[in-house]
């Protein structure tokens, strides 16, 4: 790989004695669209969280877009170029969705109210529910929050997107309209990285399939030669419990 | 029930109505123990019409120490809400030297009586502050002489700040770890997203122990009147000594004490119904 966006090398973490990650090396593409999928525990999440070093990691380096994870300030920076969509949205509840496009937009790029305000309107469009501007989180459906919270870390401009379980707090009938979010910002070319067991978003956007477990990478393919020829014998296990439903 | 009987004032639109919530509307109608406090009020009003001899006499000599109780429960209130946010911050600070200074100044102030640390603000410290004047030869510090309004103000922010911060760190402790997270992710500094995403909801939920921590400082403030300031109680005390009608004064006294501390209940509970949002 010529010039990876994201250079993690021979990551390390613990918690307390339960060792999260054991030495992952991962290379991320400009552009590229990686999904990771594993049994939980495996460290899949906490992986995607020490890239924009919500985890702290012990031992080994990660590299964002040349800028290496270390220092307060190189953090800071690293963020603003990471945008990160949760699991369970974690949208501010005391502001309105506008406000929620707009604060950091405002506080962290020194944005004008105006061109804020602009550049959120501009997402929710693109996202599909330009009506809830004024709106407080709590009085929109799960699958509303999740693709305001994608609009969230959209508006900073990020070269990367994380993405922890997007869906796996939502009702079926919403994994769609946020999948397909998440589908069009791939075929856009966002670089993303995105922790998740939907296979249908998998097969679509995915250039490459990670499969880890007890910390450690076991495999990575593309995902049709992953799904369909699994190297390993706990890959088979795994993927016969999700594909098969 | 008055909540299904009673219509909003205000014609609400059709998109609004669809995605109305029960109960998150602000109440427009009258708190109903307003009439408490009117009835104290009325009580107050009687007793001076109608036994001007000696209450209406009372009350003018100590209109002046409900001036200084409000005056210092006002202004010790102010500093306690920056101190009390200070020390939570400090209690959630994961450095250890903040760490210890904030928890020590917790632990510690809590287990002295407000009394004692009023006494010993202000006749100890000057004290202090004298003899290391003396000690470094500055006439300016061997002089000092305290001022009792400033000491018992610095007294109750003191003591009253911890318990303040008890209540900040509670109040930021419940709000969701993923909030700060997606402000950290967003690129925020820990304090811009303290101050623009954990704090205001946070504030929220604080809110009651803080209208509660404001009416007990009232009360409290009253223990200001042994440290030489005149607030209600000691003229009231100054009142009683003079014209030996103790049963009269501390009826007023108490009474004075009452409508304060009620009416500020009913405004605490108009501000916390104002601020209450959904998650």
């Amino acid at each position: 790989m010529a010039d990876p966006i994201i250079h993690i090398e021979k990551v390390y973490k613990y918690f307390g004695r339960v060792q999260a990650l054991r030495g992952v090396s991962l290379d991320i593409a400009h552009g590229e669209v990686v999904v990771i999928v594993g049994p939980s525990g495996s460290g899949k999440s906490t992986l995607l969280r020490c890239i924009n070093r919500l985890e702290t990691y012990e031992k080994g380096s990660i590299t964002v877009d040349g800028i290496p994870l270390d220092g307060n300030r190189n953090i800071n920076a690293v963020r603003r170029e990471v945008g990160m969509v949760f699991q369970s949205f974690n949208l501010f509840s005391h502001l309105t969705v506008m406000d929620n496009l707009m604060l950091a937009q405002r506080v962290v790029r020194n944005r004008s109210k105006e061109e804020a305000r602009q550049t959120a309107i501009g997402l929710l469009n693109k996202v599909g529910i330009p009506d809830k501007a004024d709106n407080k989180p709590a009085q929109l459906s799960g699958g509303q929050q999740q693709r305001v919270a994608i609009a969230r870390a959209l508006a900073m401009n990020p070269e990367v997107m994380l993405f922890d379980e997007p869906t796996s707090a939502l009702d079926p009938e919403m994994i769609k309209e946020v999948l397909e979010v998440m589908l069009a910002l791939a075929r856009e070319g966002m670089t993303m990285v995105v922790v998740s067991h939907e296979m249908g978003f998998t097969r679509a956007a995915a250039k490459r399939v990670i499969f880890m477990d007890e910390g450690q990478i076991l495999e990575e393919a593309p995902p049709d030669i992953l799904f369909n020829s699994p190297k390993h014998e706990r890959t088979k296990q795994f993927l016969s419990k999700i594909l098969s439903h | 029930m008055g909540r299904f009987m009673s219509a909003p004032d205000k014609p609400t639109l059709p998109e609004e109505e669809l995605d109305h919530i029960p109960g998150s509307e602000p109440s427009t109608r009258m708190d109903a123990w307003w009439w408490l406090v009117a009835l104290v009020v009325g009580f107050i009003a009687l007793l001076l019409i109608f036994k001007p001899d000696p209450f209406w006499n009372i009350l003018q000599f100590v209109q002046d120490g409900i001036v200084i109780t409000v005056t210092v429960t006002l202004i010790s209130f102010v500093l306690m809400l920056g101190i009390g946010m200070i020390g939570g911050l400090g209690r959630l600070s994961t450095n250890r030297v903040i760490y210890t200074i904030s928890t020590l100044y917790v632990e510690l102030v809590r287990g002295i009586p407000l009394l004692v640390q009023l006494i010993a603000w202000y006749f100890a410290v000057p004290v202090i502050i004298q003899y290391m004047g003396k000690a470094t030869g500055s006439p300016a510090l061997e002089g000092f002489q305290a001022d009792p309004i400033v000491l018992a103000v610095i007294g109750l922010v003191f003591c009253y700040g911890a318990y303040m911060s008890e209540i900040y760190r509670a109040g930021i402790q419940s709000i969701p770890k993923g909030q700060m997270e997606a402000a950290r992710s967003l690129g925020m500094t820990y304090f811009q997203a303290m101050r623009h995403v954990v704090l205001p909801q946070a504030f929220r939920v604080i809110l009651p122990p803080i209208g509660n921590e404001f009416i007990a400082l009232l009360k409290d403030s009253s223990l200001v009147s042994v440290v030489a300031v005149a607030d209600l109680t000691r003229r009231g005390r100054e009142y009683s000594s003079m014209h030996f009608n103790p049963i009269e004064v501390w009826l007023l006294v108490a009474l004075l004490y009452l409508v304060m501390t009620l009416f500020s209940a009913r405004v605490v509970n108009w501000i916390e119904k104002k601020t209450r949002f959904e998650r």
